[in-house]
């Protein structure tokens, strides 16, 4: 019996190996080796940020339709050499400046006028569509984390005083939070320019200090010193909005100064106080 | 008439998730987005048509005859295994869209209880040929008809107020609880 059932399974055993044997020959699928090579040194977070859905589609890309090797944002110029290397390709060591997410609003629990408390779908687009149960500025944060689930390094979360928190150190830059805020308030800035109007209301003066004690109310006075200091494009007007450019220019912390309502800051002014838990906020 | 009664039966009587509670690890697993669902769907019930087919051989013309029925867990498992592989490198070569889809979900079709389930249940049973495949397509039927519909209801409950214990996988047990009820209507429609 023993010897029978021993016997059984190692014909089977053998037959089934000597099918797969032949299947993977007749079956075989030739692979660009270098797919693996470019895919092994991606960081394999699959976030999306190159404008590819996954790290294998992109090596894809590289190794097969000459897609540019440095797109990965996450991996910065490390990866860039390393895709490089792989594809047998040399490029200069290009210091790419390193970005992070900046959020513009400073719409906090304390300093924006809320109508009442949204009890809806726990979701910024949705909140927005059910009209004016959110925040009172148009264009303020309803902190309700879309961008706090888009993020695939855990880096954003709602601090305590409800709006988003970037961590410096987690964010890649990678771009998800900016496509997830439905208002358009996540922007990708150098790290280490921290000067900014934390702020996209383009309401008149009038309303815009009613609604938010932290919005900028379009006086021009930051442009004014912008451009007293040698600085003239630095801060630029866009309707009722001064805006920094950090493209060309450095803004400089100094330029706040004379800012009513401080919608000038530095980022370290804006939500010093990472949230308590990394929790998804219900509402 | 008896091989659509098999059908019928396999697919809403005792269907194999709701009745039998097998497979419930894809169920949870890929049931969160409606395409990634069907895909499972159609590759297990491929894969569950074919080992019924060659389990049937098996289980007739070689543990039958050589009185080892004991044999059958082993000899199935080998077989499912090496089903899976050869589907693996059939659908890579001729259909690699497909084979994209299907990712890592077809590989693991091995090691589905419910697929093992079909090639004990049809011995068991001591279906013919053609019932034996039927078996094994119906319940393969069966398994899509029930991840496609919890795809569909757990693409809502993403948008619900649900308490925090019962976010995930729990709240999809209670889901397949109350669907396990819905489906008792079918009993008495046919009988196996």
């Amino acid at each position: 019996m023993i010897i029978q059932s021993a016997a059984l399974m190692g014909i089977l055993g053998l037959l089934f190996a000597i099918l797969l044997g032949f299947a993977k020959r007749r079956f075989y699928v030739e692979v660009n080796p270098r797919i693996g090579k470019v895919e092994e040194v991606l960081p394999g977070v699959n976030c999306g940020g190159c404008g590819y859905p996954s790290c294998a589609a992109y090596a894809e890309a590289v190794a097969e339709n000459g897609e540019s090797v440095d797109l990965c944002v996450v991996g910065g110029s490390e990866t860039t050499q390393a895709v490089a290397h792989a594809m047998g390709v040399e490029i200069a060591a290009e210091d790419k400046q390193r970005q992070i997410a900046v959020v513009f609003c400073q719409g906090t629990s304390e300093a924006a006028a809320f109508p009442g408390e949204y009890r809806g779908i726990p979701d910024c687009a949705i909140a927005i569509s059910s009209q004016d149960v959110a925040k009172r500025c148009k264009y303020g944060c309803v902190g309700l984390g879309s961008c706090v689930r888009a993020c695939p390094f855990d880096a954003i979360h709602i601090s305590e005083s409800g709006i988003p928190y970037v961590d410096a150190e987690k964010c890649t830059a990678c771009g998800k939070c900016v496509e997830a805020c439905p208002r358009d308030l996540i922007e990708l800035h150098p790290v280490d320019h921290d000067s900014f109007v934390y702020c996209k209301s383009q309401d008149p003066a009038a309303v815009a200090r009613k609604v938010c004690k932290k919005a900028c109310i379009g006086c021009t006075l930051c442009v004014k010193a912008a451009a007293a200091d040698d600085n003239e494009g630095a801060v630029r007007m866009d309707r009722n909005l001064a805006v920094v450019n950090t493209e060309k220019y450095t803004a400089k912390a100094e330029y706040g100064k004379k800012c009513p309502t401080n919608a000038y800051t530095t980022r370290a002014n804006v939500v010093n106080v990472p949230p308590a838990s990394s929790e998804v906020p219900v509402r | 008439m008896e091989y659509i009664a098999i059908l019928i039966v396999t697919v809403l009587v005792n269907n194999f998730v709701l009745y039998y509670f097998l497979g419930i690890c894809p169920l949870i697993g890929v049931s969160k987005k409606l395409d990634a669902a069907l895909s499972m769907g159609i590759a297990v019930t491929f894969v569950m048509t074919l080992t019924a087919a060659a389990t049937w051989l098996i289980h007739r013309l070689v543990l039958e005859p050589f009185g080892l029925p004991f044999l059958e867990y082993v000899s199935y498992i080998l077989v499912i295994a090496s089903l899976v592989q050869l589907l693996e490198m059939f659908i890579k070569k001729a259909i690699p869209t497909l084979y994209k889809t299907l990712g890592i979900f077809l590989p693991l079709i091995t090691t589905n209880c419910a697929i093992l389930f079909v090639a004990l249940f049809q011995a068991m049973r001591d279906y013919g040929f053609l019932e034996a495949v039927l078996f094994g397509f119906g319940s393969g039927v069966g398994f899509t008809l029930v991840i496609v519909l919890m795809a569909g209801i757990r693409e809502q409950l993403e948008l619900s107020d649900i308490p925090k214990p019962f976010r995930g996988a729990p709240v999809t047990l209670v889901v397949a609880g109350i669907l396990a009820l819905a489906f008792m209507g079918f009993t008495g429609l046919a009988s196996a």
